[in-house]
């Protein structure tokens, strides 16, 4: 059980187009994500980490259905959710036909039997319809707005800012009991039970003293207690924090930070944990994944990538992050010019322009694909792995 | 002494009362020193700066206190001059770098051009063309290409328009420079460029320097001098390495321990309980009190006063933490 995946993102890519065409099609896009994958464990955590710009919190926005992957699987909890990421029902319907009925009306009966995973449990529906394709998809795409609804309730995200992500005429126990609203359950007696709870989880006690007050009263710890609550509430088994703590002073962002874990091991949940911040990383996640430009570089447990980063660019951007402790001089970050602009770059190592090791042999092959180096810590390079001297 | 401020006090008037955001402060700064301030948002940090080069909003009420400045003819109280004479202070005697350079820069001009218009505002004698050899020669001193002067801010990017407003706090040779949270907002690769820049042409020049920000790691890399602000006043100054080894303020303490580090061992971080106090009607006795593991009914009901317990070091606590001293805050 606690080996369970909650979490499996697959080769996802997300493009937007960087200009605007009427007659032609747009041959600019940004690369804002491309072609990344992330697994996460039940009440584990997951650092994704980089600069701004890197695609950090566009991965976090699709995974809600804020925005719709380009491409890419995405399953949680043992169910491919994509088809219910598209708004549309046709782009889902053509989602379902590239990625699986394509691909299994080629198979023999014997292929599709041996399939694991994700496409295992598919391709036994499928083999359960006797290989009727019209009758597949519609299986898949059953329901589809009903669904939609209940992976809302599995999947929340926890805003940046405090100060605009809770509804200023709102009074607290309505933002809290919303989601409760819109997934009708319980009654208003339950809902307030419910409410009085979750606030004195997030310690905002005695509840009764915060639930008719309004944003404006709170604090900036306090606000981010009730945006905690309010992702809460429904008990989602994954929730997406797009730098929850970044808003807040040293004084209240630990006890934030120390709330948010203890309620992740008492809820059974998992967070994605989105930050620029990589000493915030280290004390609010299990592994780590360093981005850049659309690109995860370097991934593993997440003091062995901060006590052993692998990557140059790991290298650079831990170099880069002052010490708190004036006698601790530290090296030099080894990087050079800045962060290009991530419009159909070409076709080589993204981090080619700015690594001081690279090589002839980077220049001329795609991105590097992540390689296992050490037990659990890959790293996408050439000159890392050996492939390139 | 370049710099030395005594007892400053400056007060926002709002519908409410009074807001005590500068409250007492006493420091003094010499030539190529910097001196650090950090503290949580709403401590009043930025507020000294703008108290020291008086330039605040119309709600704010100057209530006492002087600003010593000494630029080698013997020391000036800045809060007594009139508008036209601290003019002459500002820019070249006390510049500032200001926080979000994206919006200290103005669009529609060019960038060199904004710094000429500094030069040319406090030395109208000197000509253009000497006014653009001195901003190639700031561009040179701040890492930026000198053949940039004739482009417009949005063609820099966050990191190059940052070192564009410093290259100007610098157009007038300022004795001290006040930075206010100068990295704030860029990432930390550029981050660091700009902490080195900084750094080594304050040492070059040997300048003063007062550095702001909430980010304890940053100013520990650039000041040799930490004043740890609370509600209006300062708990704790002294030089950085004191300050980080062997604080005696609790709340320096629970700052210390609050601060997540990727080197070194990990600990486990303290969480200071409650929030900093309203500055509208701050607790009667220590400020930091109500949150502080350590008071009892002395710090409740009588303000501590700011006092030097060691050379340099200076303090404002009842019972300050000793050395080798583990204080256990409680959790929320």
């Amino acid at each position: 059980m606690n080996n369970e995946t909650v979490l499996k993102i697959e080769n996802l890519k997300k493009l937007f187009p960087a200009e605007r065409r009427i007659f032609t099609r747009t041959k600019y896009f940004v690369h804002a994500v491309d072609d990344i994958s992330i697994e996460i464990k039940r009440k584990e955590s997951l650092a994704l980490v980089g600069e701004s710009g890197c695609g950090k919190t566009t991965t976090g926005k699709v995974l809600v259905g804020l925005e719709e992957p380009t491409e890419g699987r995405i399953i949680i909890e043992q169910e491919d959710v994509t088809p219910l990421l598209y708004e549309n029902e046709s782009s889902a319907k053509r989602y379902v036909l590239e990625n699986y009925v394509e691909r299994f009306s080629k198979m023999t009966d014997e292929q599709l039997k041996n399939l694991k995973g994700i496409d295992g449990i598919y391709a036994e529906r499928y083999l359960k319809l006797s290989k009727d394709e019209t009758k597949f998809i519609s299986e898949l795409l059953e329901n589809r707005r009903v669904r939609v609804w209940q992976l809302r309730k599995r999947v929340q995200m926890i805003f940046q800012d405090p100060y605009e992500s809770l509804n200023p005429r709102m009074t607290i126990f309505d933002i809290v009991s919303e989601p409760l609203n819109i997934h009708e359950i319980g009654n208003l007696k339950e809902r307030e039970d419910k409410v009085a709870q979750i606030l004195i989880d997030v310690g905002l006690t005695p509840p009764e003293t915060f639930m008719f007050r309004f944003p404006h009263e709170l604090s900036g710890g306090q606000r981010q207690r009730v945006a905690i609550a309010r992702a809460l509430i429904l008990n989602p088994s994954f929730v997406v924090a797009d730098e929850p703590t970044s808003m807040l002073d040293v004084s209240i962002r630990t006890g934030v930070m120390k709330l948010m874990m203890r309620l992740a091991d008492e809820h059974n949940m998992s967070y994605l944990y989105i930050t620029h911040d990589l000493a915030v990383a280290r004390y609010m996640s299990n592994s780590i994944a360093v981005m850049y430009l659309g690109k995860i570089v370097e991934t593993g447990p997440t003091e062995e990538v901060l006590q052993n980063p692998l990557h140059p660019y790991t290298k650079a951007l831990l170099a880069a992050v002052p010490i708190p402790d004036p006698e601790q001089r530290r090296g030099e970050p080894n990087i050079k010019g800045s962060v290009p602009k991530p419009i159909n770059p070409p076709k080589r190592c993204r981090f080619f322009d700015r690594c001081p090791y690279a090589v002839e042999y980077c220049e001329k092959n795609d991105h590097p694909n992540l390689v296992e180096v050490l037990p659990g810590h890959k790293v996408a390079c050439y000159v890392v792995a050996g492939e390139a001297k | 002494m370049l710099l030395s401020v005594r007892d400053l006090r400056m007060h926002y008037k709002t519908k409410m009362g009074y807001v005590k955001a500068v409250d007492g402060i006493n420091f003094d700064l010499d030539s190529g020193e910097s001196l650090g301030i950090v503290g949580e948002s709403g401590c009043g940090k930025t507020s000294i700066s703008m108290t020291i080069l008086r330039l605040l909003p119309d709600n704010a009420e100057f209530k006492s206190g002087s600003v010593f400045f000494d630029m080698g003819n013997g020391p000036v109280d800045l809060v007594k001059l009139d508008e036209s004479q601290m003019r002459e202070y500002r820019w070249r005697g006390i510049s500032m770098i200001f926080q979000a350079a994206m919006n200290s820069l103005n669009p529609v001009y060019r960038v060199g051009d904004q710094i000429i218009e500094a030069i040319q505002n406090h030395f109208p004698q000197v000509p253009v063309d000497k006014a653009r050899e001195k901003v190639a020669e700031l561009f040179e001193l701040v890492g930026l290409d000198p053949s940039r002067m004739d482009q417009y801010p949005h063609q820099y990017s966050g990191g190059m328009k940052q070192r564009a407003v410093i290259a100007m706090a610098l157009a007038c040779d300022p004795r001290v420079i006040i930075a206010d949270e100068p990295t704030t907002a860029l990432d930390v690769i550029v981050q660091d460029r700009i902490l080195k820049e900084i750094r080594k042409i304050q040492k070059k020049l040997n300048m003063a320097m007062i550095y702001i920000s909430h980010d304890i790691a940053v100013i520990a890399e650039v000041s040799d001098k930490i004043a740890v602000m609370y509600a209006g006043k300062f708990a704790e100054l002294a030089d950085s390495v004191t300050i980080f080894k062997k604080p005696m303020h609790p709340y320096t303490y629970g700052l210390m321990h609050a601060f997540p580090s990727t080197v070194g061992e990990k600990t486990d971080l303290v969480t200071i309980p409650g929030e900093p106090p309203n500055l509208l009607n701050p607790p009667k006795g220590c400020r930091f009190a109500p949150r502080c593991p350590k008071a009892d009914e002395l710090c409740m009901n009588e303000e501590p006063r700011y006092i030097e317990v060691e050379k340099g070091h200076f303090v404002a606590c009842h019972h300050p933490v000793k050395s080798g001293e583990v204080v256990q805050f409680y959790e929320q």
